[in-house]
């Protein structure tokens, strides 16, 4: 067994849910927090189409004949995540770019009218939060359907949209808490970190959940998780995901919530565990990527 | 009926000299590293003297159900009519999804052309009225190759006569080779 896809795939996994969980958190911000929310708003539409431009670089670079990559769009294979998928990017990273602009500042917004530029940044708003949660969770598909036992847990397309929108809330939440410019307030950071912790409660439950059906499945499913809790990704998984990834962050954020630590604390504190929160997601795709095609049916 | 091309490997019948391997790679300039076919082993079985070891070739199933085809972006990997699965390689974009989809990891990235690449069955010897390279070498004739649904060919006589199994069935793929283990003390006349 060797590894066919390898770490440059792990990095778009990564990349493109931080981007459409960060659009998410920025979308929703606008319709459902308004003015008060302007800043982490408009964090997340600025952070929104780097990681994924990014990570398609990236997977540029992984194909074996990336000068024919135009053939990606060329058809619309309907049994092939990846050929949906690829659509799904594609105009997610074109309408980020977009949504972009229209948070610019004023004076960088040289096309348009001010109002009118609103008035679309909130119709956008309404609208690629679908596109973003297709983005975050085709990918969970498109394992699927590559005939691994790994890969065939039913929970991963939900595994992974919950992390994507946990690692970008935590993308949303590490680039405005660390910026000297436009700083999210405390109100701001207060109500998005409620919201992570929320979220990695519930990615905890979908992995234990996930665990719990794969243990109780063939042979070779069950192997396929034992590679995880107690084989060779067991470092990774207890002590990178559960650990750093998960209940570190998740009892900073619940501690800071609850106000245990003092002002001076806060910020530092707000920063690290979202970066925690950034670490655990990206190996949580490493090890699904690598635990999935070192383990085999028999 | 409508063809359906597959392969009848007699394990019973392979001494493991790995001339199909070296056939196939003639015949189908394959990248030195990297393979079309295989023997596997299934390592020393029992106790001296009573000891075992089977060998079990393979090479691309050309499924029924084949997830490499279902994968492609790009509808590079095809299907065809008689059941052999392909891959165009003017539309193949090299993301290695279907190598990933294989359970029976019969596809490889070809470090030359950057595409997937596999078994074709030898479709430019089948065209010409050949059987496939490894199937013409097979010295102990443990390979045969041809058309399922022909009740004339030599692949659908052995398995109406011996007991045969597939691999990794419960897996839904419908692979199209099918194993005979027991002794088979003559080969069947046919196609």
């Amino acid at each position: 067994m060797e590894i066919t896809w390898g770490l440059l795939i792990v990095i778009y996994l990564f990349t493109a849910g931080v981007s459409a969980g960060a659009m998410i958190t920025s979308n929703l911000t606008l319709l459902l927090g308004g003015k008060d929310f302007e800043r982490v708003g408009r964090w997340g539409a600025l952070i929104s189409p780097f990681p994924i431009s990014f990570g398609l670089g990236v997977l540029l670079l992984d194909l074996g004949s990336p000068f024919n990559f135009y053939r990606l769009f060329m058809t619309l294979q309907v049994r092939s995540p990846m050929s949906y998928g690829s659509w799904a990017i594609l105009f997610f990273t074109l309408l980020s770019v977009v949504y972009l602009y229209l948070w610019l500042p004023q004076k960088l917004q040289i096309v348009g009218e001010a109002k009118a530029l609103e008035q679309w940044k909130r119709r956008l708003a309404k609208i690629i939060p679908f596109l973003s949660v297709g983005v975050a969770s085709y990918t969970g598909l498109l394992l699927n359907a590559a005939a691994r036992p790994l890969w065939a847990a039913p929970l991963l397309p939900v595994l992974f949209l919950v992390s994507a929108l946990s690692t970008g809330v935590a993308a949303v939440i590490f680039v405005s808490a660390i910026t000297p410019w436009q700083r999210a307030r405390q109100g701001e950071l207060h109500l998005l970190t409620k919201v992570d912790a929320l979220l990695i409660a519930l990615e905890c439950f979908i992995l234990l959940a996930m665990i719990v059906m794969g243990r109780l499945s063939s042979l070779s499913v069950a192997a396929a998780f034992g590679s995880m809790i107690y084989g060779q990704f067991a470092f990774i998984f207890w002590i990178l995901i559960v650990g750093l990834g998960l209940l570190v962050p998740f009892s900073l954020e619940y501690m800071e919530l609850k106000e245990k630590f003092s002002v001076r604390w806060t910020l530092p504190v707000t920063i690290g565990s979202s970066f925690l929160v950034l670490f655990g997601g990206f190996f949580v795709r490493y090890i699904i990527t690598y635990a999935g095609q070192l383990t085999r049916w028999f | 009926m409508t063809v359906r091309m597959g392969f009848v490997i007699i394990t019973s019948r392979c001494i493991d000299c790995d001339a199909c391997m070296v056939a196939c790679r003639a015949e189908n300039d394959v990248p030195i590293g990297k393979t079309r076919n295989w023997v596997k082993s299934s390592g020393v079985q029992g106790e001296f003297p009573k000891v075992k070891e089977v060998f079990q070739p393979g090479n691309c199933m050309h499924c029924e159900h084949p997830p490499c085809v279902s994968v492609c972006p790009t509808g590079a990997s095809q299907k065809r009519a008689d059941g052999i699965v392909i891959v165009e390689n003017s539309k193949c974009i090299g993301c290695k999804y279907c190598i990933t989809a294989c359970p029976y990891d019969a596809r490889f990235a070809n470090p030359e052309t950057g595409k997937a690449d596999k078994c074709t069955f030898c479709l430019q010897r089948l065209e010409q009225g050949l059987k496939p390279a490894c199937v013409q070498t097979c010295l102990g004739k443990s390979r045969h190759a041809g058309d399922l649904n022909d009740p004339e060919s030599v692949v659908a006589k052995l398995i109406a006569k011996y007991p045969s199994r597939q691999l990794l069935t419960y897996v839904g793929t419908g692979p199209n080779i099918y194993y005979i283990d027991e002794v088979v003390p003559e080969i069947p006349e046919g196609k």
